[in-house]
């Protein structure tokens, strides 16, 4: 088993970086997490790379990279396909809260074991565990209604099947965008429900849902470059009825836009204001008011480089 | 703490190093003769008031960056302005020439460097702008027509060709 220190960790992490930045040469996305309603016109293609990183628990250690490698095709003027691979890395060690052995479903003071949901299932709790996943390939279709540089708002459709060897997922969007200051200002609005459907240990699949809504506001402030904030509201159901909490999250993005190729980088901090509704997620997922468990970490950063041809 | 800064800020400065090249397609003396051919051109810039300014945006509905704006008067009549508007990632300069009466005789997009839509620089599109005046509608979709993918610049260009016709009943017409 391959074992890396933290600090080999975040040099793999910068290697990552710089391996997409010097790979890059030009549908373009200002923020890390919001989209908007700017597609990939009509016969031209994109290749966007995605690399995100996450990590810390409630306790130990947890980092996880999630490389996605993306591309979109124009269909037409208002309707774009993508296919995209999903993979990533993990290390976990001594992060998720242990169960009391004699009282099921409550947690055992001080005691935590290597868990989470990027954990295989069957590897043993009192040792670190790192792996490297390929999670799913997904289908993303976007359809523009109205247009933010023609019409008074920019509305579009997103539709998106995943499929992988542990999961299958439904992701639907409304994503709205609004423009002032000749376009140099965008506000935009995404507001998701996912339908997951997860390989259970015992057989079959447990199913969830999501419900989660990305707001962002970015303003260019010289040529090529944009700056601008991000906040997520993440709501998660067990089967897909029971809410079991609320996280939210903040962050800073920034944008470079070139002729042929665009960046965007953006780090989310998850607030201390979390709430856990079931009482599993008061027992095991809410620490300090952030929200762990096994869907989120304490900070997210993002990279996204695309180029165009 | 420090060293998660350093983790950041090394991503952030390879992004930062290949900075933006310019590329100019034509200088003004050559937009100035592919638009007025054998004429000679007289620098008449002109530095708009506040009130000029507010009757140029009630009249195009187009808001006013900046005050100074480049105009030459042409000999034998007509003018020559050199403006700029917003693209998706830079500023788009344009040349616009007008008839004495004020009528648009061609523009010119002297500096285009957006991924798509360089097809504003071709002559079909350009000539949509001929005859244009301050009453026209100067609307996408309308009597302009856009381009896939580069929607914003098709429409900054026709907002600037509307105000700057705007701007020519307001402080150019005698």
């Amino acid at each position: 088993m391959l074992c890396i220190t933290a600090m080999e960790f975040r040099l793999a992490f910068a290697a990552a970086f710089l391996f997409c930045v010097s790979n890059a040469h030009a549908h373009e996305a200002i923020f890390g997490w919001t989209y908007t309603t700017d597609l990939t016109p009509k016969g031209h293609g994109e290749f966007e790379q995605w690399v995100t990183g996450r990590w810390e628990k409630e306790h130990g250690n947890y980092s996880v990279v999630d490389f996605r490698e993306e591309f979109e095709y124009g269909v037409a003027d208002n309707f774009q396909l993508a296919l995209y691979v999903n993979h990533h890395y993990v290390y976990a060690n001594d992060d998720v809260p242990a169960e009391d052995p004699a009282h099921p479903g409550n947690r055992l003071p001080g005691a935590y074991e290597t868990g989470g949901e990027d954990v295989h299932a069957g590897h043993s709790p009192v040792t670190p565990f790192d792996s490297y996943h390929f999670e799913s390939v997904s289908l993303e279709a976007i359809y523009r209604l109205l247009s933010p540089y023609k019409d008074p708002i920019g509305l579009a459709l997103y539709f998106e099947p995943s499929i992988g060897d542990q999961e299958r997922e439904l992701e639907w969007k409304v994503i709205l965008q609004k423009n002032w200051l000749e376009d140099r200002l965008v506000w935009a609005l995404n507001i998701n429900y996912e339908l997951e459907f997860e390989k259970a240990d015992g057989g079959g699949y447990e199913r969830d849902g999501m419900f989660e809504w990305f707001t962002g506001v970015s303003y260019r402030f010289i040529r090529n470059w944009s700056a601008g904030l991000e906040f997520w509201n993440h709501h998660e159901f067990a089967d897909a009825t029971v809410h079991e909490h609320s996280a939210y999250f903040l962050g800073p993005t920034i944008h470079y836009g070139g002729e042929r190729w665009w960046a965007t980088l953006g780090f989310l901090h998850q607030l201390p204001i979390g709430q856990a509704f079931s009482h599993d997620n008061k027992e095991f997922a809410v620490h300090d008011g952030y929200i762990f468990g096994d869907e989120h970490e304490k900070y997210y950063v993002r990279l996204r480089v695309g180029f165009n041809f | 703490m420090k060293s998660e800064f350093a983790f950041i800020a090394l991503p952030i400065s390879a992004l930062i190093a290949p900075s933006a090249f310019a590329v100019q397609y034509l200088t003004v003396d050559q937009a100035q003769r592919a638009i007025f051919p054998g004429k000679s051109f007289t620098a008449a810039p002109v530095n708009l008031t506040s009130v000029q300014r507010k009757a140029i945006e009630r009249a195009s509905g187009v808001r006013v960056l900046r005050d100074e704006q480049q105009v030459w008067r042409v000999s034998g009549g007509g003018w020559f302005i050199v403006d700029e508007v917003v693209g998706k990632h830079e500023f788009i300069t344009y040349a616009v020439g007008l008839n004495a009466d004020g009528s648009v005789k061609q523009i010119e997009v002297m500096d285009y460097r957006e991924t798509y839509g360089g097809e504003i620089r071709d002559e079909k599109w350009r000539a949509q702008f001929v005859g244009k005046t301050s009453k026209s509608p100067l609307k996408l979709d309308s009597d302009i027509k856009n381009i896939s993918g580069a929607t914003l610049s098709c429409r900054h260009v026709t907002d600037g060709v509307k105000r700057l016709l705007a701007f020519y009943e307001v402080a150019l017409k005698r």
